[in-house]
């Protein structure tokens, strides 16, 4: 077990390292400067670029971003708020903070309300509650983040105005439960699906068959044996859901004005403010790493088997 | 009288697959009895029903299969009737089941000792977690699985094909069943693992007064284990007799057939195997008269046109071909 | 055959009467059968195709049907619709702006109330015997109280019916289309006050017999709306069906090649496939978008061949888009090929090619392909609605597609900010695109039932 996380978070070094490489020569493929307006000179284009050492060859550059991360300088914006360290930019104000938090309550809410959900889909398969849910499902999963949370914007908001329109700021618990569901809602969706296929395909495997045979009821046959082995592709997809929460949080933060991680990484992007690229690449990264992470290890716990076949796949 | 006498009794049963293409009928009309502490071998091709019709006793078809007829008598009370719960409390505990691949048939994500114990524990909810684990252990060890408490905590992938099958055995007789229906135990395993299987089978059958169902297509298997031996085609028995009968005097022309198609311990090496021509008939669409005869080299008129009843040949051999007839016809024109 | 019956039928002990009755046997039966008899006994049930097979069961499937059927309707709004309707994407019309499902402009409703004159307009004058064109110029005329103006730029105007008559200076005179004799004279007609002379207050109207309806509406700009939804449902299904094609070759190559390969090739290259994974996609997509926008469009300015010039007509949010798909979204689909390939290259036939010297790249083309063309199929068909949700995604947050351009996530963007007063124009492109992902969904999942192996018990 040890030997295996080691060996996990050894790789996930790896994909920070190549997702940072990838940014930092994407970024500097763009010819010009970040600096470069139509009032500014050479000149000042020069000692701007001088001043922040963009002036330096490449590989020099990516070398001190990686030496600089690791001592945990995130470096100073160079032209959303020129100077302004960067830590301050995505950490300040809880900015980080309510970014992980609205990621996380979504994370759990489409696991803890997806899988349930595909569970009593497949226990009740073919009756009118298997095909509401079905219904509901195919149609979650055909709906944009976006366009959901728009939508809800427009009728909770302004319509029936049941629940605030945000201030931007996220004080009342009110306040979480749009951004919520219309994050969370395509990944329930879909876990429910997916668990709903997983559960009838594990129904049909001979293991089944025996624990009928030696007279199991079918509530533990479903819960005990059809379920874990269920859960296995539905934790494969937690790493992508992961990924796309975090990346979803861009659209929702700006539909909602939401003051957190995603919203800044669109704006530096479109402002070539490359320290804050590497920076916010760099949050983001990690932590969609370390929550795979945890989603290998919970494979592991769930499926046995992995010990002894870990690297065939 | 005969429910003391036998303890399973099959009549006329029949099991039916209703696909988008028609209906087939997997089973069609089997009648056989099983006595106390006998074991008896259903052998024939793939197809040929074998295994639906010992699903069926147990209620374990899968959809779209269904019984349309006929009964199952088990210690005089009526399988057929049974709701699914009380199917389910007789499942595992009167009769138990083991199954044709041990690599599959065992739950991947508990472990060995969690899958016996429940076969326990779903019928005893009183039991206690270390008698049910103890009597675990004991099972494993009686099927000759060796460091057995070390080996009850581990997990399927770490047993060999072979000892999972062993302890497929140990989970099916951990409820001392009357009846153990074996379907195909040993036709996923290595030979030597298979003779080492049949070995164990055989003697914990003395050992436990179990009454087994033996489905196999593998004649030699037959020999090795059972007292009596049904021969089932296209989903009739067609020839059912006790071992030595089928083996010394086969009568059905298919028994015949299988048997020269199956090399024997017995032959010198030198005689050559003789094929069945053919291929299993179209259960969508059955021919009108003897199923097997597309395939007989013995195929007579009447055989296209009427189904064989069966013959009685004395000491509970039965055969179902018109060849059995043949003589008779004779006599009939010689009077 | 009840057997319980016929099992008391010994032959030793038997009556042979009792058999020969109840059997009917007749003097040649037991005679041998000969060949040809024996095969009329087997009527072997007729074979299906896989193909033939999967389409009945796709057939079967009604939800999938009627997805396909409503996937066909989209398209046909999408390619078709376009050509029906006289606007296009990027079409302004002066006064039109803001307007509400059906409404129409005051210009246009003008020019409906004129419309409802008569069948047809025709800009003639009239002497008696022949039909001569008015000339160029503005004309007024009145009608039911209000004064309106009208341009003609060319003499003759086809469609338009107004008569300047004999008798009746610059009049204006409405006949109906039915009243026209064939050597075009005609005696019922509506005459209207005219004067060429400017008059104040006139409402200007184009002379036409029908206004096509906004039936979306329009946006601030006075660009129809339904017109805009059919060029970015266009748009947006082009992009769903090239970047699933683009996935399709090069995971398939990908993912054949590794399986095929196995070994060290294959540990390697399902490493990378691993690193590619576990990278946040649309970190780097976003990326991507402002990367290639001058590059791509410095290639476009410069290049003349027709590729160059059909990806420009795309533009550069599109463009980089497809690249994206080429670089990061192959690796699900080269992992799906790729165990395909393992499990078929286990079966016997496989080997059997293999001991018979056939090459690999004959094995993999006569042999895996073929058996994974169902997988293929499937995830193919399941790729297009994720393009089409990463597109929208990124036309949302302003990238993606450049104005006047429309597609229907830069659509639903460009609706968000007047979410509040027209929540129609959010509403009615995120249907569009929301049908089109549901449809191809479901005719996907329907295609796995049909085409899935394991289900075909």
């Amino acid at each position: 077990m040890l030997w295996y996380i080691i060996k996990r978070i050894g790789a996930s070094i790896v994909t920070l390292f190549l997702i940072l490489g990838i940014t930092f020569f994407l970024m500097n493929m763009v010819p010009g400067s970040p600096f470069l307006t139509e009032k500014s000179t050479p000149e000042q284009i020069a000692l701007a670029n001088a001043k922040y050492g963009l002036d330096k060859p490449l590989l020099v550059q990516f070398k001190n971003y990686v030496v600089n991360y690791l001592q945990g300088d995130l470096g100073v914006s160079l032209k959303m708020q020129e100077g302004t360290p960067v830590k301050d930019i995505l950490f300040g104000q809880g900015k980080f903070q309510l970014s992980i938090k609205l990621g996380l309550i979504s994370l759990l809410v489409a696991v803890i309300i997806g899988i349930p959900l595909g569970c009593i889909a497949a226990y009740n398969r073919g009756k009118w509650l298997d095909g509401f849910l079905r219904v509901m499902t195919t149609v979650g999963v055909a709906i944009p983040t976006f366009v959901l949370a728009t939508l809800l914007l427009a009728l909770f908001a302004v319509k029936l105005q049941w629940l605030p329109t945000l201030s931007g700021s996220l004080t009342s618990p009110k306040e979480y439960i749009m951004p919520i569901i219309s994050l969370s809602f395509y990944y329930m969706c879909y876990i429910a699906k997916l668990t709903r296929t997983s559960m009838l395909d594990a129904i049909n495997q001979d293991y089944i068959r025996t624990a009928r045979a030696k007279g199991v009821t079918t509530r533990t046959l479903i819960i005990k044996h059809a379920l874990r082995n269920s859960l296995i592709p539905v934790i494969t997809y937690l790493g992508p859901v992961i990924a796309g929460i975090i990346t979803g949080s861009f659209v929702i933060e700006s539909t909602f004005s939401i003051p957190g991680l995603g919203k800044y990484f669109v704006q530096s992007v479109l402002s070539r403010d490359y320290t804050v690229i590497m920076a916010t690449t760099f949050v983001l990264s990690s932590l969609v790493i370390i929550m795979n992470l945890f989603v290998d290890i919970a494979y592991k716990i769930v499926d046995p088997r992995i010990t002894l076949s870990s690297q065939e796949d | 009288m005969e429910e003391n006498k036998n303890l399973l009794e099959v009549k006329d049963l029949k099991v039916s697959f209703f696909t988008p293409a028609g209906e087939v009928k997997a089973v069609n009309g089997i009648s056989y009895t099983l006595g106390y502490n006998e074991v008896m071998g259903i052998v024939g091709e793939s197809g040929s029903g074998k295994s639906v019709e010992a699903y069926s006793l147990i209620g374990l078809l899968a959809n779209p299969g269904k019984v349309v007829g006929g009964s199952v008598t088990f210690e005089g009370e009526d399988l057929l009737a049974y709701t699914p719960e009380q199917m389910r409390e007789f499942r595992g505990n009167k009769v138990s089941m083991i199954f044709q691949n041990p690599m599959t048939c065992l739950n991947p994500v508990y472990t060995i000792g969690d899958q016996l114990m429940e076969a326990l524990t779903c019928h005893d909810k009183n039991i206690k977690k270390e008698e049910a684990r103890a009597k675990a252990i004991e099972m494993l060890e009686l099927v000759g699985i060796n460091n057995a408490s070390k080996r009850v905590d581990q997990y399927p992938h770490e047993f060999s094909g072979g000892m999972r099958q062993r302890a497929m055995i140990a989970m099916a007789l951990i409820c001392s069943p009357k009846l153990l229906i074996a379907d195909e135990p040993t036709t996923a395993l290595d030979v030597t693992i298979q003779a080492q299987i049949l070995e164990l089978m055989k003697s914990l059958q003395k050992k436990e007064n179990t009454s087994i169902i033996f489905i196999t297509h593998n004649l030699g298997v037959v020999a090795e284990i059972c007292d009596r031996v049904s021969v089932m085609y296209a989903g009739h028995i067609v020839e059912q007799a006790t071992v030595e009968d089928l083996f010394y005097h086969p009568m059905h022309p298919y028994t015949k057939g299988l048997l020269a198609s199956q090399p024997r311990l017995d032959a010198d090496g030198h005689e050559r195997l003789i094929p069945i021509e053919g291929t299993p008939i179209d259960l969508l669409n059955p021919p009108q008269g003897c199923n097997f005869g597309p395939r007989c080299k013995d195929c007579m008129k009447i055989c296209l046109r009427e189904k064989p009843p069966y013959a009685d040949l004395g000491n509970g051999h039965i055969s179902a071909c018109w060849l059995h007839y043949k003589d008779l016809k004779k006599e009939e024109e010689n009077k | 055959m009840s057997d319980m019956n016929l099992s008391k039928l010994s032959p030793f002990r038997v009556d042979a009467d009792e058999l020969i009755e109840k059997f009917g046997l007749k003097e040649d039966d037991f005679e041998k059968a000969n060949e040809t008899e024996k095969e009329s006994m087997v009527e072997m049930h007729k074979s299906v195709s896989f193909w033939a097979d999967a389409w009945r069961r796709f057939r079967a499937n009604t939800v999938s049907m009627v997805a396909l059927g409503v996937f066909i309707l989209t398209l046909i709004f999408a390619f078709i619709g376009p050509m029906i309707v006289p606007y296009t994407y990027s079409d302004q019309f002066r006064n039109a702006q803001k307007l509400g499902p059906m409404e129409y402009s005051e210009d246009e409703q003008a020019i409906l109330n004129v419309a409802g004159l008569c069948d047809a307009f025709y800009a003639t004058s009239l002497n008696p015997g022949s039909l001569t064109a008015l000339s160029k110029g503005d004309y007024y005329f009145t009608y039911k109280g209000t004064t309106y103006a009208f341009n003609l730029e060319h003499a003759m105007e086809k469609k338009v019916i107004l008569l300047n008559v004999e008798g009746y200076d610059d009049a204006v005179i409405v006949v109906k289309e039915s009243d026209i004799e064939e050597d075009g004279t005609f005696e019922e007609y509506e005459v209207l006050e005219t004067t060429s002379e400017a008059s104040e207050g006139a409402t200007e109207i184009e002379l036409k017999t029908s206004i096509f309806p906004h039936v979306f509406g329009t946006d601030s700009q006075g660009r129809d709306i339904m017109v805009r939804t059919m060029f970015g449902a266009r748009v947006s299904i082009i992009i769903g069906i090239v970047a699933a094609l683009i996935v399709l070759v090069i995971g398939s190559i990908y993912g054949s090649i590794s399986g095929f390969a196995g070994g060290k090739v294959d540990f390697v290259m399902m490493r990378i496939v691993e690193l590619i994974y576990s990278i946040p996609e649309i970190l780097i997509v976003l990326l991507l978008q402002v990367v290639l926008k001058d590059p791509l469009q410095a290639w476009f300015d410069s290049s003349k061949s027709s590729f160059a010039q059909a990806m420009s007509d795309l533009g550069t949010g599109i463009v980089s888009i497809f690249i994206t798909f080429a670089l990061l979204y192959w690796v699900t689909m080269a992992r799906i090929v790729r165990g395909q390939v393992l499990q078929l290259k286990k079966q016997e036939y496989v080997t059997a090619a293999t001991a018979l010297g056939a090459s690999s790249s004959r094995i993999i083309r006569k042999h895996l392909l073929p058996n994974c063309v169902g997988q293929l199929v499937i995830t193919t068909c399941l790729q297009i609605p994720s393009a089409i949700f990463t597109e929208s995604f990124l036309s949302f947050l302003g990238m993606g597609v450049s104005a006047p351009m429309a597609s229907l996530g830069s659509l639903c963007s460009d609706a968000l900010e007047t979410i509040s007063l027209y929540p129609y124009r959010l509403v009615f492109p995120a249907v569009v695109l929301s049908i089109i992902v549901l449809s191809l969904n479901l005719v996907g999942d329907g295609l796995r039932d049909a085409l899935d192996p394991r289900l075909k018990k």
